[in-house]
């Protein structure tokens, strides 16, 4: 054997080593089952392709928590995960699942839309794989995704992605993206086909009120707020007012010009009333150090704090960071909010009101997000989902 | 933090220059110890895992680049380039200026459709490199040519990779983009191809190439319906986007150059052009994989946070005054991901400032297609060379970019600097 096939022999079983070492993480991280207690509200778990079978069997199969109120009521979808590195989103989704009670109507809960995003990485992002939750019994772990469905489930990318039905060109990798696929089409790709079960859900149960739970980075304009179309304005104008008492948030309108987001488009393919959330998450930010798990959770960042010295966010940041126990309680808190708005609003037809007991904004701020997870090791195995 | 994060930065430059200059490794090697060195000094030791995610995060370009290279290879092999360059010339070559504008539009149309400058290179180049060649032009400024005119082309609409990933991660829908896109890559492609091409090289050794012979079996039906058939399936992909499966440019290409085969398989041993194919761009793909695992690197250590910071604190005059530098350099260090690092905190702040991010964005394109032929990654530029087959040193060859490159530079700045007086420009 000469040298120089040697060393190509050495070079191809070095990378053999990286690529199976290194890809068992990846692989471990893709099949990671993440573990849902259901809480007292839970009534039944559905999947995705109860409402569009042929997502059966696919990683976009997401789990559907039903929780139905003690008297009969309005319907609230609530969509966790649409970006699953916004974990505000999904574990705000979560702990909802796992302590909410209706009182009136009926929540359907979907902690993860975009599962398969939740089961890929980003490349170049040097995310944390994993997240852990501390708790009185130890840590729950959640899988840390990335912003779009993985390439596993949906691949090759067009060279450009139009929207359907509406036509409008947008970049390429935004064909793997939720939150640029509605309304869906029952025959498009995994992602539309995901956001087509969704509306059918919208449809076949007469949702009132949508929800989507997101983050966002703190120098982008459109975070710390309620983003709503015309049709939701006045509920989340009003909410909007009664939550600045608590914390700060504001409005955004839905651009009618820019399609396939859920607070554009389930608004306008159906009768439901669709609001995103967005709460500020320093993770999400270029400017940061590394993309830690602490800076995950806690939001403390060095760069960021020097950015919001100069003037250049849109939140006010100190050295207390954004913790994940105030991006958490900000969902659920506005949620509530929007909820009693949607209650009172003259868009509520008679006997479509929702209520429910849920944790609020000062039960994280006092408790953490940890004081409101179950453990899955203390109940039987029929009370728990892995997702 | 930065403290930490600006020696990672020194370190990991350091360990670049010695394994450059010490230990005379490759480019794509120093880059791997460069990208290693700065784990290891953030604390990571081996990260094999983010090794391996690095390593795929442009999978898609490296597929793209060998599928429409043994597309292009297998009609050059089979006599196609020459017939093509033959049938132009001999109808153009006497109306020089007309010649070089319509070869200008040979360049710019498959990356204007598919967004990217390397499928310009890839399809366009080495025809039109041949028939530059033809008209006694001389190398240096032939690769200059297919360089600038291929980087044009990605920023020409109707796909402009760029500001679409920008537009992405700043919620501005991608449209109005025409008009602010379209007229400064007319008016600055039909500068730079006349600049650069109505001279006549005045070097003894480059001088005319005469039209090159075609075999009489070459036809124009076997060396056109592969190009058919790749820019029937991306236009196709266009008209019935919910009709039509999604392919890839991967598998278009793939099957355009199955298509040439068949067509011409007397002429053309698939293995060996397979073969021959790896090889040319062993190099290239190498340099994307490295360049994938060293951006991993540098977020990990947080050193790309500290490029994205550095760039947003600016005053705003400095911003726009190092707008000509940092653009190009964020293409060339981290290609398309300097959209993501830059682009979008950029946008951000010049939003807040009352700046037309439409008109601001289309002048950014235009800086970033200049940095696919800045060092480490060169993409586009690397390939130019190769395709062009120009044998000066790379210095020689961005030396012979100057003027149009500096013309391309200033138009991008002012289109920044001045957006809202651009703004007519946005047809919604």
């Amino acid at each position: 054997m000469s040298r120089q096939v040697l060393g190509k022999a050495i070079i191809a079983v070095l990378a053999l080593i990286v690529l199976v070492v290194g890809g068992k993480e990846l692989y471990d991280h893709r099949h990671y089952p993440e573990p849902v207690v259901l809480g007292p509200g839970v009534t039944r778990v559905e999947s995705l392709s109860d409402y569009h079978a042929p997502l059966k069997g696919t990683t976009n199969d997401a789990k559907v928590y039903v929780l139905e109120g003690q008297e009969e009521g309005g319907g609230v979808l609530v969509l966790g995960g649409t970006h699953p590195g916004e974990v505000a989103g999904i574990l705000a989704a979560i702990v909802m699942v796992e302590n909410a009670v209706p009182i009136k109507g009926d929540l359907y809960i979907i902690p993860h839309i975009s599962r398969s995003g939740s089961t890929g990485t980003q490349p170049t992002g040097a995310f944390p794989l994993y997240y852990e939750i501390e708790t009185e019994f130890g840590s729950r772990k959640f899988r840390m995704g990335d912003r779009v469905t993985n390439p596993l489930d949906q691949w090759p990318d067009p060279d450009v992605f139009i929207h359907y039905p509406e036509g409008q060109s947008l970049s390429y990798v935004e064909i793997r993206n939720i939150n640029r696929c509605w309304p869906g089409r029952p025959d498009g790709t995994l992602t539309e086909q995901t956001t087509y079960a969704a509306m059918q859900l919208v449809r076949e149960k007469g949702i009132n009120v949508v929800i989507d739970l997101h983050e966002a980075e703190l120098l982008y304009p459109v975070t710390n707020c309620i983003v709503a179309p015309t049709k939701s304005a006045t509920i989340a104008a009003l909410a909007q007012i009664n939550l600045g008492m608590d914390f700060d948030i504001h409005t955004e309108p839905s651009p009618s010009g820019y399609r396939g987001l859920s607070h554009r488009e389930v608004g306008d393919y159906s009768d439901a009333y669709p609001f995103l959330f967005e709460a500020p998450e320093p993770f999400l930010d270029q400017p940061t150090g590394p993309k830690t798990q602490e800076l995950l959770l806690e939001g403390v960042d060095e760069f960021l704090l020097a950015a919001g010295r100069k003037g250049l966010l849109f939140v006010e940041y100190d050295e207390t960071g954004k913790p994940i126990e105030l991006r958490v309680g900000r969902h659920l808190h506005t949620l509530l909010g929007v909820l009693s708005e949607w209650n009172w609003s003259s868009a509520c037809p008679p006997g479509r009101e929702i209520e429910l007991e849920c944790p609020d904004y000062y039960d994280l701020i006092e408790n953490g997000v940890g004081a409101f997870l179950r453990d899955p090791d203390a109940v039987g195995p029929d009370q728990v989902v892995f997702d | 933090m930065f403290l930490k994060v600006s020696l990672i930065t020194a370190v990991t430059v350091v360990g670049y220059i010695i394994a450059q200059s010490r230990f005379k490794l490759s480019v794509e090697l120093s880059m791997l110890v460069a990208g290693l060195v700065a784990a290891v000094a953030g604390g990571n030791w081996l990260p094999l895992r983010h090794i391996a995610e690095g390593s795929v995060a442009y999978i898609d370009l490296a597929l793209i680049f060998f599928t429409a290279t043994l597309f292009m290879n297998i009609i050059k092999t089979a006599g196609g380039l020459d017939y093509a360059v033959r049938a132009i010339m001999t109808r153009f070559g006497k109306l020089r200026a007309v010649a070089l504008i319509l070869l200008m539009f040979i360049m710019l149309i498959p990356g204007a459709i598919t967004g990217s400058g390397s499928v310009s290179v890839l399809v366009s180049g080495g025809a039109v490199a041949l028939a530059l060649a033809t008209m006694g032009i001389s190398r240096q400024r032939i690769a200059a040519i297919v360089f600038l005119l291929a980087g044009l082309s990605a920023v020409a609409p109707p796909v402009s990779v760029w500001a679409m990933m920008t537009c992405a991660g700043t919620a501005i829908p991608y449209v109005g983009f025409e008009l602010p896109l379209g007229i400064p890559v007319l008016v600055l492609g039909i500068f730079t191809v006349l600049w650069l091409g109505l001279p006549r090289s005045e070097s003894v050794g480059d001088v005319a190439v005469s039209l090159p012979k075609v075999d009489p079996d070459v036809t124009a039906v076997r060396t056109l319906v592969p190009f058919v058939v790749v820019f029937g399936l991306v236009i196709a992909a266009r008209v019935w986007p919910f009709d039509m499966p999604i392919l890839g440019l991967p598998l278009v290409f793939a099957i355009g150059a199955i298509v040439a085969y068949l067509l011409n398989v007397k002429k053309v041993n698939f293995l060996n052009v397979a073969t021959d194919t790896v090889t040319q761009l062993l190099p290239l793909l190498t340099t994307i994989i490295v360049i994938g695992i060293v951006i991993q690197m540098l977020t990990l250590t947080g050193v790309r946070g500290l490029v994205s910071y550095a760039v947003i604190a600016m005053p705003l005059w400095l911003i726009f005054s190092l707008l000509p530098i940092t653009i190009p350099v964020s293409e060339g260090a981290l290609g398309f991901g300097g959209a993501a690092v830059i682009g979008i905190p950029l946008i951000w702040t010049f939003n807040s400032m009352g700046v037309h991010p439409t008109i601001a964005l289309s002048g950014l394109s235009l800086l970033w297609c200049l940095g696919d032929a800045l060092p480490p990654s060169a993409i586009i530029g690397r390939l130019t060379v190769q395709t062009v087959g120009y044998k000066g040193s790379y210095g020689s060859f961005v030396k012979a970019c100057a003027v149009p490159w500096v013309l391309i530079t200033i138009v991008g700045t002012l289109m920044v600097v001045f957006s809202r007086e651009l703004s007519f420009l946005v047809r919604v």
